[in-house]
């Protein structure tokens, strides 16, 4: 189990807390780390359903600039872990994962605060002083720092958790099981909803349902309703351009016109009438 | 615009290379008063030395200046990095600049550059490039990450390197054009189509709930509850379900985290009553 623990600890501090020194490259993400440690653990199809279940559900979740729910990639490496080792079953992993995820981003929440947050001070007087080496070392240890106390939560999760959640685990009955796994199917509604509420416009809503109607009637691969999706960015785009130029002309006409043009312009116009 | 990139210094060309890497880490150490600023400082620093070599006053004065609170979409951020270098520039160089105006640039374009961000990469791209890897995972292929990172990476990497060098190039004169021609609206807007289509079309495919509940008569089916419904329309209850989420999130504001507990209360409930 000693080193299971060392493996999604190590995982999760070189994927979530990799993303923030690689500006967000994604890296930390549930359709990454489910496969990645499925890779390590022996079981990446697992790991692959996992990821792409979580992914879903947290495709919403955007962890910068404002509140969120949990931090994917913990609950996304417990889940796996959990799963693969306990053979806990996909269904059953995902709703455990997620309270973890919630307690997760609660103590990221808290090293933002308590182990970071103190030494803005420093950084201020480091800069006073033109102290650019000592910027860049306490910018880089502080990440270290604050990602290497994050990863203990999976190391020890993994490590004292497994037989208490495994001795729950069998303990659920059937009937909840099966509750669970219609949740997992649903849970992906929140995900969505999430994603709506950032995308969501009067004037173009209305696509939402036409990507609806292609999957459920038409059976469209996704990839197809993307590019078709793309096409009909690209023609409302340039027609909203043509429409931009048309009113720039309609503006731009009076004004271009002065006192004695004005005459001119309204001899135009008789002549056009006559 | 490229006979302009043409005419940097090799040193300018040097740095611009250092401020797409050192830009990578902006979020480092993200504190709770001054978010990035210092990974803005840190990407900030090779100009500084380069600009105020020789005045080191004045390079305190730029330091002290530049490790102030930065929060910006990442994607967008090299651009500003861009523009504030090239204001620094002009600081060093001309004794009149006003160079309070440099962290006034700096904070109003770092809103809505994060705006556009947001929506266009964290909401539109990264949705697009998701849906597509978790397609590809649900059909057990294994190259389903390595297609998502590669999907959004490419494009965002694309716009990083390219960014610090325009921002450093135009300057802060040229970006208020863009926003008055009313183009990024255009492209917002372009956006936001795609994006929308792919939540639609991934709801469909990902929200799944099966009514196994028929209605018997003296052990016979006489009617199918999720033929009937699939004949009204097909998916009616996870899209119903999917946009009663969206209406809770957006108008009664309430918490993801409640949502979530309510769905897998619903989840338990279907089973326990054998609706489900």
């Amino acid at each position: 189990m000693l080193l299971e623990a060392f493996i999604v600890a190590l995982v999760v501090f070189l994927t979530v807390g990799g993303q923030e020194l690689l500006g967000f490259t994604m890296l930390g993400r549930p359709i990454v780390i489910g496969p990645l440690l499925g890779l390590l653990l022996g079981d990446i199809q697992t790991g692959l359903l996992i990821g792409a279940a979580l992914e879903t559900i947290f495709m919403g979740v955007i962890n910068i600039g404002g509140a969120s729910s949990a931090e994917p990639g913990l609950a996304t490496a417990l889940a796996t872990a959990f799963a693969i080792n306990m053979h806990a079953g996909v269904e059953v992993a995902i709703p455990i994962a997620i309270p973890l995820g919630i307690i997760g981003l609660q103590i990221k929440t808290l090293l933002y605060v308590a182990v970071v947050g103190p030494f803005a001070v420093k950084f201020d007087k480091l800069a006073e002083n033109g102290d650019s080496q000592g910027i860049a070392k306490l910018h880089f240890g502080l990440w270290g720092l604050q990602w290497f106390i994050y990863s203990l939560i999976p190391f020890f999760a993994i490590l004292f958790g497994s037989k208490a959640t495994q001795r729950v685990l069998e303990q659920i009955p059937e009937v909840i099981v099966h509750g669970l796994s219609i949740a997992g199917n649903l849970l992906s509604a929140v995900g969505m909803a999430m994603l709506l509420k950032i995308l969501w416009d009067k004037k173009v809503g209305v696509y939402y349902f036409l990507g609806f109607i292609l999957i459920a009637y038409f059976k469209t691969p996704l990839i197809a309703v993307a590019v078709l999706a793309l096409i009909i960015a690209i023609v409302t785009a340039s027609r909203d351009i043509d429409l931009k130029k048309i009113k720039q002309q309609l503006t731009s006409v009076p004004t271009a016109q002065n006192a004695s043009q004005k005459t001119a312009a309204e001899l135009e116009v008789d002549e056009f009438f006559k | 615009m490229t006979q302009h990139i043409n005419t940097h210094t090799p040193t300018e060309k040097t740095l611009l290379k250092q401020l797409y890497w050192r830009s990578f880490t902006l979020y480092a150490a993200v504190t709770p008063s001054k978010q990035g600023a210092s990974g803005f400082s840190y990407a900030m620093q090779p100009f500084l030395d380069v600009f105020y070599k020789g005045d080191e006053k004045k390079r305190k004065d730029a330091m002290v200046r530049q490790m102030s609170y930065f929060n910006t979409n990442i994607a967008m951020y090299p651009f500003i990095l861009g523009v504030v270098a090239s204001m620094e520039k002009e600081n060093s160089e001309k004794d009149d600049f006003n160079s309070e105006s440099i962290n006034g640039i700096k904070t109003s374009l770092m809103g809505p550059l994060a705006g556009i961000g947001d929506s266009v990469f964290w909401g539109v791209l990264r949705t697009l490039s998701a849906g597509i890897a978790v397609s590809l995972a649900q059909a057990g292929n294994v190259f389903a990450p390595i297609v998502f990172l590669a999907l959004f990476n490419l494009p965002v990497q694309w716009l990083r390197f390219k960014g610090g060098e325009l921002g450093y190039t135009l300057g802060s004169n040229y970006i208020s054009n863009l926003y008055e021609n009313g183009l990024i609206n255009i492209l917002t807007k372009a956006a936001s189509i795609v994006g929308l289509a792919m939540v639609g079309a991934m709801t469909s495919q990902m929200v799944v709930l099966d009514i196994k509940w028929n209605m018997v008569m003296d052990g016979e089916v006489v009617m199918n509850i999720q033929e009937m419904l699939d004949q009204i329309f097909v998916g009616l209850i996870p899209l119903s379900i999917t946009l009663f989420s969206f209406y809770l999130l957006k108008k009664k504001q309430i918490s993801i985290n409640y949502l979530i507990v309510g769905i897998i209360i619903l989840g338990i409930m279907l089973s326990v009553l054998g609706i489900a």
